[in-house]
């Protein structure tokens, strides 16, 4: 087995299905809609015209898109600044219960193994006008109807709060494990040296936490900069193209129009987005994160 | 030496299954095992079992008349061909039309018979033979001719796709609340919103709508303009003889702003879909409802206090009293078969069993009585009228048999980019934030950009 292991050649033989796998899974499909982005295909015709950039300028010439490129970036701000504090708050809260533990993870965590098309009817039902929980709860206080779903002031609000909902409890878990590995006596030392409970949490918990907070903040990112299905369960882009994000614009250009063309500059563009704000994650903040040791 | 022998060989049998995996299925006739209910000819020959994939649109409990149809054929078929097995795939109408459809033709991989719209989706397909030519099988059974209407299923001379059944647009109204309110059928614009009005200052909602998607409000938008611009309008915008922002096409979507500006529509009705717009008329919440005759057997159970159907239907009423009540009548939603099936003469004789049985009198009347389908084939007049067997039912052929102009629906004269803006722009009129006339500049540049490309 060693002297197997100390041939090349074995490793090579090792990594051809995998490199097998990322050619037809990622590369390939990147150079096609690359490639097809720059023409005028229709998606079924056997040919096509090149049109150099006019896919990139159309949609940079779209009111539609900018919205959906705003709409993206309102799901990025409400992960990082809304979601990732409240998945460190019930992470933290969850890691010192004393009772019913599991239960509590199990909860949190049921919402991300449900189907996407499930919890957007779920939340159909708690958003709609006439019988909802929210607009039943609000009449209680004298509170008017609101037209969650179908006022553009508050459908992309209503969609970026079921989104927390489906995606908070997996990140929790995630933040959990991390907060379980903390070893015990680094706790325990500065409680004996008299540290309370939210300075414990303050200071030696959330510093040790914080490369997995990283992962949870790009994770969160590059799923909002993929969001679809959500939308495209609760609202359909709508009302009135509000809700609109990147993907469900693609899709409804790419398919719906026989636009493939066009719909492949926006996949590209998406590509784009996605890398440079990830890459700016990176290095402005993940590489200055204190690496810790303990 | 050996470990690494048996890791290389392992390695080497896990890659070829792999790559065996990735490779394209051999879906010939002789190599075809999928199917279940294989079994000897008469002839006692050996037939290998085949299966054939049928999508459909026929789900949830407004459909299942439809559905149950559609199995009662799938059983017969499957009795009369060999080896045969029938894989049913329900798919909501709109996802399989605008969607899924689409990216399995993109794919050239659509199933073996599909649920699809006549014009202008199956000239895209025919266009890449994509979609089988029924010629031959319609001659060899002797339909050609049996058909109504077929021009939006036939491309350069050949026809590609059957249409299930035929349908009219108008509104569906509680018969109990006219009476008990004193209101007659409109006979013009005007009168149809002093109703609305009336209605409204009732508390109930004139018109029951759900325009999540946007063909919703679009149905009553487009019969306002076919009285505004004329019955024959929409044919001219793919030639460009018709303009989107013509001052007429203005008047009639302002139309249309303005009735859900006054609160003839329920509030917040671009979060409402299409199947909850029927319960606002069930529930008596709403009063009228403009919809497809195809809504037709929702109501079928609905029966008033009299015992007689609690729901009639008229057209949309025209601008002025007698000027001739316009509404679309088409028949645009059928069947059509992968190109593919050509290549395997088992599957076509399925296809051809399938055309043989289900367009046939039978399922056609079958579908006028339980689902006020209108049919697509000609029948008998007496079978006609043994078969429209409720008032609601009644009223719809009455209603189209007093229709002095006919058109087809928007949807079927415009390119795919072109509806898509169109339901976009509707949305945001309905919503207040575009007038109707910077809507429609906006899409006529579409249109421009669609007719240029030569679409």
């Amino acid at each position: 087995m060693n002297r197997a292991m100390r041939n090349p050649l074995m490793y090579t033989l090792f990594l051809i299905p995998t490199f097998i796998g990322i050619i037809l899974f990622f590369i390939y499909p990147v150079i096609n809609a690359t490639f097809f982005s720059f023409t005028d295909w229709n998606g079924i015709a056997k040919t096509y015209n090149f049109t150099g950039f006019a896919n990139y300028m159309k949609a940079m010439g779209q009111k539609e898109f900018w919205i959906s490129v705003r709409n993206n970036g309102f799901f990025i701000l409400f992960s990082v600044f809304i979601q990732v504090p409240l998945i460190i708050l019930f992470s933290l809260l969850i890691a010192n219960v004393k009772k019913l533990k599991g239960l509590y993870k199990t909860a949190v965590f049921m919402p991300s193994v449900m189907s996407t098309a499930v919890i957007g009817i779920l939340w159909g039902f708690i958003y709609e006008p006439d019988i909802g929980l929210f607009n039943n709860v609000l009449g209680l206080f004298g509170i008017d109807k609101v037209y969650w779903l179908s006022d553009r002031s508050w459908a992309m609000l209503s969609i970026l709060i079921t989104n927390a909902w489906q995606w908070t409890g997996f990140y929790i878990v995630m933040v959990l494990a991390a907060i379980i590995s903390i070893p015990k006596e680094l706790d325990e030392a500065a409680m004996i040296d008299g540290a309370t409970g939210f300075q414990r949490a303050m200071r030696i918990t959330m510093p040790l936490i914080m490369p997995i907070v990283s992962v949870v903040i790009m994770l969160s990112i590059a799923g909002a900069m993929k969001a679809a299905d959500i939308i495209i369960v609760m609202t359909k882009g709508g009302p009135a193209g509000s809700t609109e994000v990147m993907a469900t614009y693609m899709l409804k250009h790419s398919i719906t129009s026989f636009k493939y063309g066009y719909g492949n500059s926006i996949a590209v563009l998406i590509f784009i987005f996605t890398l440079i704000i990830t890459a700016l994650y990176q290095v402005l903040v993940v590489r200055r994160t204190e690496r810790i040791e303990y | 030496m050996r470990k690494s022998l048996i890791m290389m060989l392992s390695l080497i049998f896990v890659a070829s299954a792999l790559l065996a995996g990735c490779g394209k299925g051999d879906n010939s006739p002789g190599t075809s095992n999928t199917g279940s209910s294989g079994g000897n000819t008469s002839q006692g020959t050996k037939v290998e079992p085949f299966e054939l994939k049928m999508r459909h649109i026929e789900i949830g409990e407004p459909n299942k008349n439809r559905l149950a149809r559609l199995e009662a054929v799938k059983k017969k078929i499957e009795e009369q061909v060999p080896g045969l097995t029938i894989k049913l795939d329900g798919v909501d109408s709109e996802v399989n039309r605008k969607d899924k459809l689409r990216s399995e033709m993109a794919a050239g991989n659509p199933p073996d018979i599909f649920d699809a719209f006549g014009s202008p989706d199956i000239g895209v397909y025919a266009k890449e033979g994509l979609v089988l030519d029924i010629g031959p099988i319609l001659d060899e059974l002797n339909l050609r001719e049996r058909f109504i209407n077929l021009d939006p299923w036939t491309y350069d001379g050949k026809i590609y796709g059957l249409p299930k059944g035929g349908s009219i647009e108008g509104y569906f109204y509680n018969k109990e609340y006219f009476a008990a309110k004193g209101l007659e059928i409109p006979k013009s614009l005007a009168e149809l919103e002093a109703i609305a009005e009336k209605v409204k200052a009732d508390g109930k909602v004139p018109f029951a709508i759900g325009s999540k998607d946007a063909w919703v409000p679009l149905m009553t938008t487009n019969n306002l303009w076919a009285y505004y611009a004329g019955p024959d309008f929409t044919a001219g915008f793919k030639t460009g003889e018709s303009k989107w922002n013509d001052p007429k096409m203005v008047e009639a979507v302002s139309k249309h702003q303005e009735w859900v500006k006054k609160g003839y529509f329920k509030k917040g009705e671009l979060g409402i879909d299409y199947n909850s717009q029927r319960n606002q008329l069930l529930t008596d919440e709403a009063v009228m409802m403009y919809d497809g005759s195809w809504a037709s057997s929702v109501f079928n159970d609905a029966v008033g206090a009299d015992g007689k159907s609690k729901f009639g239907f008229f057209v949309m009423p025209p601008l002025n009293e007698g000027d001739g009540l316009s509404s679309m009548v088409d028949s645009n939603n059928g069947y059509a078969f992968s190109a593919k099936v050509a290549d395997d003469p088992q599957k076509l004789e399925a296809v051809k069993t399938f055309i043989k049985t289900f367009f046939s009198d039978e399922i056609q009347l079958q579908s006028l009585s339980e689902d006020g389908l209108l049919p697509s084939m000609i029948l008998s007049e007496e079978d006609l009228q043994a078969n429209a067997n409720n008032e609601l039912i009644k009223e719809i052929i009455l209603g189209m048999n007093e229709l002095e102009y006919k058109w087809p629906a928007f949807d079927a004269l415009v390119q795919a980019e072109v509806n898509t803006e169109l339901g976009s722009g509707i949305h945001r009129v309905i919503e207040g934030v575009q007038d109707p006339k910077d809507m429609l500049d906006a899409l006529q540049k579409v249109q421009d950009e669609a007719n240029a490309a030569g679409e």
